[in-house]
């Protein structure tokens, strides 16, 4: 009985055996359709394209050359506006028409670029961005908030400003890029109440929207005691960048701040914005900082630094990290006339480190 | 039940059940690359690399290039290098020993001096004989190491000392980078507020039969030659799903060696690449991986599938059996230094997941397909053909020839490369002919490889390329 249910096992598994065969290649079957179907539904798309470009083209032209329209121009300009109208109720004509008007948008200024806003706004295509708004995707509602930006719609301002707090971090960085888009310097407000990190890209991508901006003397200093690490790091860039030197001391006063990310920031910033007491205030935390942050320091020494920092420099000649040496002696140089030699009668007696970073900023300096 | 039955249907229902477990890997695999590759779309419809290209915001990066008897084709490589987009660029070329005139053709073409260079020797190399400077204003980026001969890891360990870059990107020197390629790949390093972001890789794709010119590669072409074909079938595979698939789960585990950034402070604070191994790149992400682990600080290891960097596969079985074999022994070492991690729980799903997978899947796999199919054929001449092991080989291969499909189709649906209906043709089959002519082969390095490891020959194996200068347009 058992040899014969164990004949009767193997047969089931051996049927089952063949299912899955004929399943894999089934399925292997099914994928080269979906493939082919894909492909072919691409090309028939492209076709598509190629007659709605007439209509975009057309649009942005007429956008470009604004001057040179007369009656004429009007009236096959509304008709085009008119037939454009009608295919927006096609999903895939609108991401066409509003990516196209997008491209456009962003290389085209004065005029020109007012009258791409009122085409879009005459095809309705903000309802369109501000019922995706709602999505419970978050792409999808990103997309909205830069369409908006880009088309300079700021009667939406209001809206956007609700999502510079998101739990999506796309949805909010393209929500904070709105408002400085929309505002300038004003528009950083969202930075008093944002509770999720600004990544380094953001800060990256706010500063240089902001650099189109002519500079402002906002109240950066605030955002020094902000609860947000990234806030504060933020804050200290723009001081850097904007060349802020009454806030010096406050800058200063973040070498206390309790995450070593805030504390590197401030130390950089000190590099731009120094008196003669930044040595002092370098000095006074030197020690209680790690080997990142020190070398961070022996780098500002070499711009902040001056005679009477010698005794200090000299000390960090005796550290470990070579790498500090040579941003101290870097920094011994700049600091004094006598620097040089003192550091020459130095590396005559001691190790073979000082000797090889001498030559190596001789070599500096000669080039 | 005789003692042969009882063997058969044991070794039968071993691997019947080896390859279910493999399938589930693939399926587990083909569904989290699908998710990883649309969230990574996503986020990237939404990036404009501009804006990081103009910044000095953005952070330095040091490219490091070991080259070993490059001479022929040094200084087109160098300039494509020089030529990247990037801000806060500096490139720094490791001349490892080389015999031929790579050097006399670099100091010539660039204009270089030995400069007095003060290295801090934080990672232990072979001397090095002299550091390059150029007097060309134009060349302020490149510096040129001349070192004694000791291997990629020690050449690359001196680039590590020499660059003075939070990031350094390393990369083949003959291997073609798009001009963005750098720009996409800082910027999972900026973007990440939670982890610590310590290394990030690229997709890297074959560039046998396309078109490059001085250094950049202006059309993209499936390749002629069979082998390369099949290579690139394999890469889109390795690249589009297994790696996107590692990186949602955050356990990847190798970063190719051809192109991939690293965080400079966490390279040398875990010692750098190791020079005692020929698989130095995976061996280096799982020390920082571990490392990290064993820190108990949040960090990941990033991977963007985008095609950034171009090589040319091998297009004979010979020098394809070199680096195969290499391969494995990499793999093997990489695995045994790092055996404490082999289903251990404090490490993670690096311990639990990432290592077991490599293990069963990497290590083991060519092993017990080798020994599997000279079993069946054996008991196939010395008994009779046992149909129910023959249609388990079957449904292995049409599995294979499945999941190379699925690859083609993602790449179809993503990056679409290969734009010709006859090339994605081609591409089946490719997918259709490389079970039978090409993966016995790569059994069999890899079954080589293991014998190699025994016999303690640890020879890196050389790897003849031919050049892009053929690929060129005419």
């Amino acid at each position: 009985m058992k040899g014969r249910s164990l004949i009767h096992l193997l047969s089931i598994s051996w049927q089952i055996q063949n299912i899955a065969v004929a399943a894999v290649v089934i399925l292997m079957i099914c994928l080269l359709t979906f493939m082919l179907a894909y492909m072919l539904s691409q090309s028939l798309q492209e076709k598509k394209k190629q007659k709605w470009r007439m209509i975009s083209d057309m649009l942005i032209n007429k956008a470009i050359f604004f001057e040179e329209r007369d009656e004429i121009e009007d009236q096959i300009l509304a008709s085009v506006l008119e037939a454009a109208k009608k295919l927006t109720g096609n999903k895939q004509f609108r991401k066409f028409i509003t990516g196209e008007l997008i491209s456009a948008k962003k290389n085209i200024s004065g005029t020109s670029s007012d009258s791409l806003k009122q085409f879009y706004l005459q095809l309705g295509l903000e309802q369109y961005a501000l019922k995706n708004l709602e999505s419970r995707q978050w792409y999808v509602k990103a997309q909205a908030i830069q369409e908006l930006t880009i088309m300079d719609t700021d009667e939406f301002i209001d809206q956007l400003q609700a999502f510079t707090d998101d739990k999506n971090e796309y949805v909010r960085m393209e929500a904070q890029a709105a408002m400085v888009q929309f505002k300038g310097f004003e528009g950083l407000d969202f930075l008093d109440v944002i509770t999720y990190p600004l990544s380094n890209w953001q800060q990256i991508k706010l500063l240089q929207l902001l650099s189109a901006r002519p500079p402002s003397n906002i109240g950066i200093d605030k955002w020094f005691n902000s609860e947000n690490p990234t806030v504060v790091i933020f804050a200290l860039k723009l001081a850097r960048n904007y060349h802020r030197f009454e806030l010096h001391d406050a800058i200063a006063s973040c070498l206390d701040h309790e995450d070593p990310d805030v504390r590197l920031e401030a130390i950089r910033c000190l590099n731009e914005i120094y008196t003669d007491e930044t040595s002092d205030h370098l000095i006074g935390h030197f020690l209680r900082e790690g080997l990142r942050n020190q070398v961070a320091m022996a780098k500002v020494m070499q711009t902040v630094g001056t005679k009477r920092d010698e005794l200090f420099l000299f000390d960090l000649l005796t550290y470990d990290s070579d790498e500090l040496k040579l941003h101290a002696a870097r920094a011994l140089v700049n600091a004094s006339e006598d620097g040089w030699t003192s550091l020459e009668r130095l590396s005559n007696r001691s190790e073979d480190a000082i000797a090889r970073i001498l030559m190596h900023i001789k070599a500096e300096k000669a080039a | 039940m005789s003692w042969q039955t009882f063997i058969l249907h044991l070794f039968t229902y071993g691997i019947l059940l080896y390859s279910i477990i493999l399938l589930a890997c693939y399926l587990l695999i083909g569904t989290f690359s699908i998710m990883e590759t649309r969230s990574y779309l996503h986020k990237n419809s939404f990036t404009d690399y501009r804006v990081l290209a103009s910044s000095t915001e953005a952070p330095s990066m040091s490219i490091l290039a070991p080259a070993y008897n490059e001479g022929p084709t040094i200084i087109e490589n160098v300039r494509s290098l020089l030529s990247l987009h990037y801000h806060n660029l500096e490139v720094i070329i490791i001349n490892d020993g080389s015999k031929d005139d790579s050097l006399a053709r670099l100091i010539e073409a660039y204009s270089l001096y030995k400069a007095d260079f003060f290295v801090n020797q934080r990672l232990k190399t072979k001397p090095i004989r002299g550091v390059y400077r150029s007097s060309n204003p134009v060349y302020r980026k490149l510096i040129v190491v001349d070192k004694e001969n000791g291997g990629k890891a020690d050449a690359l360990n001196v680039g590590v000392n020499i660059a003075r870059s939070d990031y350094f990107v390393c990369i083949d020197v003959d291997c073609v980078l798009e001009q963005d390629a750098l720009l996409k790949l800082a910027k999972p390093f900026l973007e990440s507020t939670t982890q610590r972001v310590i290394a990030a890789g690229g997709v890297v794709r074959i560039a046998n039969s396309c078109e490059i010119e001085g250094g950049r590669l202006v059309k993209v072409n499936l390749p002629k030659q069979l082998l390369p074909r099949i290579q690139t079938l394999e890469y889109i595979r390795a690249f589009l799903l297994s790696r996107m698939a590692w990186t949602k789960l955050n356990g990847l585990l190798l970063i190719s060696g051809a192109f991939g950034a690293f965080d400079r402070e966490i390279v040398i604070n875990c010692g750098g690449y190791n020079p005692k191994t020929v698989g130095e790149d995976m061996e280096l992400v799982v020390r920082m991986r571990r490392y990290m682990e064993e820190l108990g600080e949040p960090y990941k290891v990033a991977f963007i599938p985008d095609p950034l960097c171009w090589t040319e596969a091998p297009s004979t079985y010979r020098i394809l059996g070199r680096q195969r074999n290499r391969w494995t022994r990499g793999t093997i070492e990489t695995l045994r230094s790092h055996k404490k991690m082999f289903f251990n729980p404090s490490y993670g799903i690096l311990g639990m997941l990432s290592y077991p997978y490599w293990f069963f899947f990497e290590f083991l796999a060519p092993i017990i397909e080798f020994f599997g199919v000279i079993g069946l054929i054996y008991y196939c001449f010395e008994y009779a053909v046992n149909w129910q092991a023959v249609s388990i080989m079957i449904g292995v291969v049409c599995l294979g020839i499945l999941y190379s499909i699925f690859a083609i189709l993602m790449e179809v649906l993503t990056y679409h490369q290969y734009k010709q209906k006859k090339d994605i043709l081609n591409l089946v089959l490719a997918a259709i002919l490389e079970p039978f002519v090409f993966h016995p082969f790569v059994v069999w390095s890899a079954v080589v490889g293991n014998f190699d490891l025994m016999r303690k020959n640890n020879s890196w194996g050389e790897m003849t390329r031919q050049g892009f200068t053929a690929n060129k347009k005419a």
